[in-house]
């Protein structure tokens, strides 16, 4: 996947990744369409017209995307780091995993202190703990002040 | 729609009081709608009243109310302090979306208010009265073009309702549905379909204006001197309604201080006169009568939703 | 009284010292909550709605006002600044904005989407005042059949934001016409696509997947080429002022996008970033430097800009006149407007006709606060781009997150135990999608515009069939219907033409250069 300018090959692989993957959601739109049932109300232009136009042209689009790819026609690519990328998902799925139960600043403590690391500011424990009192003074304003419904956890529940 | 929300906010940032909820009401809806504005007048009722010392409500919008319900009834199981608002609507929306949580998982306390549904055509229209509406119907249903809400709620169940009522076949019923708001109302504003059919609230202000001409009210009472359904000769009688109930699991004690706590409520002039300013009429019916009022429209709603084909 | 006399007394009123300061207060709390990425003009609006009740109704109509327009104002500075459009209607300003901002042009940006800003909203408001009643006739005239050719028009000026590839440019918005089919069908009430997830029946939100693909997926762009590319933001080159180039510029796009986005705002079923679409389109077609378009054109600023402000100030025409909330903002606005008083409807401007003026006069002079606010600060916002990464991007992330929180907090899905939010799930999986567009070289905004488009493109065709009872001929009945396919077949043809007779000419040169 990480093919950088200079070892631009052809066919282009990851390009024909993503026209095989047109191609499947092109079905899935197609399988999942077919699968309704239709009301005998108005039978005029249906609510399945739209899905398998679009389904069509997707297919249509996969089939340009695997010559574009074929013939190596992508832009050139730079070289990816995937690290700081896996770290700032992670630090996403963190919080999101727990913020319905450890409130809004842990999660969003965790989500500061992956987000940090990935672009290259440590210690995890440092940026954690900057980024938890940050999420709890925004939590404040917002949840008290503002009256936004943020999830509430432990933390949440110390402030008045 | 639920970037809407927080409009929401509105009534309840005016005060902020740092004690613990009494009671917690969820609003199935996006802040703004109508299940909204009523658990914030309940909100609001409630704590002006000195019911409860603190209420607060949650907006967890959706698939005519059904996520709301189906997070309502897993989370809230056996908590006292928990309420829902729902409605009508919710009736419909249980069965069309197969929701797999349904009214039956929680525990329903009153009826609280309801609103009709009122049948507009534009002021220019060559339709002056409910009989001329129903002969058209008759002599050609497709060419009767019926404005509303999303297909499958109230509107539309109403409109199924009037074509059944007179013989003709629901579903030859030409219903065009609009996404909320006003869409329904400039599209029979602008003469884009023959007539209109949502709550008299949508329309009541191009009434008032002469904009639009009122055929007739679905619910049982007249509004505005508007003749109702059944004075006209169509055997319907459809008012969207809305409703307050509890948590799923809750012991026999608890809910009948709910239930008085809701009554209390309903009974207090504050309430009254938020009624009064919204134009929403009071229907409160708690207790077993509602609970068998919930159940035949249930079935009379399941009736209709075959009969025009959203649900099989 | 007359219009004039009417707006006079309503200035007078609002030009008071308290009220001009209640103005201020209102553009600068606006701005400073629109400024947070991810949290656009209509949550903010909602946010701080409340700040303003404690005043008198004259002073909390200003307050809001003031609001308001700073809440626009701010969203279009991170969308400049950052590439994180708070909202749809800021997507546009993005495009080049956002390249401006890359290469130091940050300042003119934001000065050319103040002024344009100012200008449109002082032209729409005035059209408010005057042609209200007018607009909104025609407004209503349009019907199903030409929502659609207009919807019809509006996809052929999308391609001006396709970039270099027609093939992944009509990719990426037919991946947005995908999403926009998931969800409830309005008409028959049939789920679609929707795989049984009752989180899906309502549709996917454009707010949650704008954020997404701009904030979530820029994040990770930068992420993945941070370590490589050596700290290549400039914060200002050159002036941080428009210089008389581009005020030459700027100007002619300001009107343009005024013109554009106030009828369209009126339309109860436009949509206020469909003008935005228009203005880009017609800048791109209209330039003289065609070849900056995609780096950086400030008429792309400009334009959709004052388009942005216009069609929001349009949007108070069926709103006031009829009581149709049309957007989002618009909503939150009806909201804002019952708790002063005001009853919108066909009465309104009969039976309330102080307020009104006096909500009219303060939008000019929250209008004009905001510029006076702004255009010194603007020196101070272009500093952001100066935060560290680490924390700039925690930051955008961490807005981002509590914004679609803010706007949708269910915790609808569950992993064992574990409950978590549906939609902040779906925000990281749209942001993946937008770091993989990115990489590919595929335009991100077509996505979102399809998914704005679709549905209301679907919706409007099925219902003109419906009511016409499956007649096609109704799609070109009427006469507005046909002026605007004539305009959509001129976008298309009169290029192509150009081209063609370009394709000509060099074909000639090279004839002769053979010769």
């Amino acid at each position: 996947m990480s093919s950088g300018t200079d070892l631009q090959r052809r066919p282009d692989g990851a390009a024909l990744v993503i026209a095989l993957i047109l191609l499947l959601i092109s079905l899935v739109i197609f399988w999942q369409t077919s699968t309704m049932r239709l009301p005998p109300l108005q039978a005029r232009v249906g609510p399945q017209v739209f899905p398998y136009g679009i389904a069509a042209g997707l297919f249509l689009l996969s089939i340009g995307t695997a010559i574009s790819a074929w013939r190596g026609k992508f832009p050139a690519r730079t070289r990816d780091n995937y690290g700081p990328v896996a770290w700032v998902i992670a630090g996403l799925l963190g919080q999101i995993l727990l913020v319905s139960w450890a409130g809004f600043a842990l999660g969003s403590g965790v989500l500061v202190a992956c987000t940090a690391k990935a672009f290259g500011r440590g210690p995890l424990w440092f940026t954690f703990l900057c980024g938890t009192v940050f999420a709890l003074v925004i939590w404040f304003i917002f949840a008290r002040g503002l009256q936004l419904s943020l999830p509430t956890g432990p933390l949440e529940r110390l402030l008045p | 729609m639920n970037k809407l929300l927080l409009a929401a906010l509105v009534s309840s940032a005016i005060a902020v009081p740092a004690y613990a909820a009494d009671y917690t009401i969820m609003a199935p809806a996006a802040p703004g709608g109508g299940w909204d504005q009523t658990a914030r007048s309940m909100q609001q009722a409630l704590t002006e009243e000195g019911i409860s010392s603190n209420v607060q409500v949650t907006n967890v919008p959706g698939a005519g109310g059904t996520i709301g319900l189906a997070q309502f009834a897993t989370q809230e199981n056996g908590n006292p302090n928990a309420l829902i608002v729902g409605g009508y609507v919710m009736v419909g929306a249980i069965l069309t979306n197969a929701s797999p949580v349904s009214l039956e998982n929680v525990t329903p306390i009153a009826r609280l208010i309801g609103e009709s549904d009122v049948i507009v055509v534009p002021a220019n229209s060559e339709l002056q009265t409910m009989d001329d509406l129903v002969a058209k119907l008759k002599a050609e249903p497709g060419a009767v073009s019926w404005a509303g809400g999303s297909a499958g709620g109230v509107d539309h169940i109403a409109a199924g309702l009037i074509a059944k009522a007179v013989g003709v076949d629901p579903t030859q019923v030409n219903y065009i549905a609009y996404s909320g708001g006003g869409e329904a109302l400039a599209a029979v504003l602008g003469g884009q379909v023959t007539v209109g059919i949502s709550g008299y609230g949508e329309f009541e202000s191009q009434i008032a204006a002469g904009e639009l001409r009122a055929l007739a009210v679905t619910g049982s009472d007249q509004v505005e001197g508007i003749p109702t359904l059944k004075e006209s000769g169509v055997d319907v009688n459809v008012e969207n309604w809305r409703m307050v109930a509890a948590a799923p699991g809750i012991t026999e004690e608890q809910k009948a201080s709910i239930t008085a706590d809701i009554e209390k409520m309903a009974n207090s002039d504050t309430w009254k006169s938020i009624l009064e300013t919204n134009g929403w009429t009071d229907m409160y019916m708690a207790g077993d009568e509602f609970k068998a009022q919930l159940e035949s429209d249930i079935e009379s709603t399941t009736a209709v939703l075959k009969d025009v084909g959203l649900v099989q | 009284m007359d219009t004039f006399g009417l707006l006079a007394n309503g200035l007078a009123a609002a030009m008071q010292w308290q009220n001009l300061i209640y103005a201020f207060i209102g553009v600068t709390l606006g701005t400073a909550v629109g400024v947070l990425p991810g949290i656009g003009p209509a949550l903010t609006v909602a946010l701080l709605l409340p700040v303003t009740y404690r005043l008198d109704p004259a002073g909390s109509l200003i307050m809001f006002a003031g609001i308001y327009y700073g809440g626009m104002y701010g969203g279009s500075t991170t969308s400049i600044l950052l590439n994180t459009p708070g909202e749809s209607a800021s997507i546009v300003t993005a495009l080049e904005g956002n390249k401006m901002a890359r290469k130091g042009r940050g300042g003119p940006a934001l000065a050319t989407a103040a002024i344009g800003s100012f200008v449109a909203g002082l032209i729409a408001t005035l059209a408010l005042a005057f042609v209200a009643p007018w607009v909104v006739r025609i407004a209503i005239a349009f019907g199903p059949a030409d929502y659609f050719a207009l919807m019809v028009l509006a996809f052929i000026t999308v391609s001006a934001a396709f970039g270099d590839s027609p093939l992944r440019g009509i990719t990426a918005l037919f991946i947005g016409l995908g999403l926009g089919v998931i969800g409830i069908d309005l008409q028959t009430g049939q789920a679609r696509l929707s795989f049984g997830i009752p989180d899906l029946l309502d549709g996917i939100e454009v707010t949650t997947l704008a954020v997404a693909l701009f904030a979530i997926g820029e994040t990770l762009a930068i992420a993945a080429t941070s370590a490589n590319v050596k700290d290549e933001v400039i914060a200002v080159k050159g002036s941080i002022w428009m210089t008389l180039e581009d005020w030459k510029r700027s100007w002619p796009a300001w009107l343009r996008g005024g013109f554009i986005g106030f009828p369209i705002g009126a339309m109860p079923a436009g949509g206020a970033e469909i003008g935005t679409f228009f203005s880009y389109a017609a800048e791109r077609r209209l330039t003289k430097h065609p070849e900056e378009f995609g780096e950086g054109a400030i008429e792309g600023v400009a334009g959709p800009e004052a388009a942005n402000n216009a069609s929001a100030a349009g949007t108070l025409v069926p709103l006031l006149t009829l009581g149709l909330p049309t957007s989002a903002t618009a909503a939150i606005m009806l909201a804002g407007f019952q708790q002063f008083g005001l009853q919108p409807g066909p009465l309104l401007f009969t039976s309330n006709a102080s307020l009104v003026w006096a909500l009219i006069a303060s939008l000019l002079v929250a209008n004009f606060m905001l510029l006076v606010l702004n255009l010194p600060l603007i020196g101070l916002w272009v500093r952001l781009l100066t935060i560290p990464k680490p924390w700039l991007y925690s930051g955008i992330l961490l807005f981002a997150t509590l914004g679609t929180l803010g706007a949708n907090g269910a915790m609808s899905g569950s992993l064992g135990p574990i409950r978590f939010s549906f939609e902040l799930m779906m925000l990281l999986g749209f942001g993946i999608l937008g770091y993989v567009l990115r990489r590919f070289g595929y335009p991100i905004a077509p996505v979102v515009i399809g998914l704005i488009l679709g549905p209301l493109a679907e919706q409007q065709l099925r219902r003109a069939l419906a009511i016409s009872q499956g007649d096609p001929v109704v799609l070109v009945h009427s006469p507005l219907a046909i002026g605007l396919y004539i305009v959509a077949a001129a976008a298309v043809l009169v290029p192509l033409y150009l081209r063609l007779r370009g394709k000509g000419e060099v074909l000639r040169q090279l004839a002769a250069d053979e010769d």
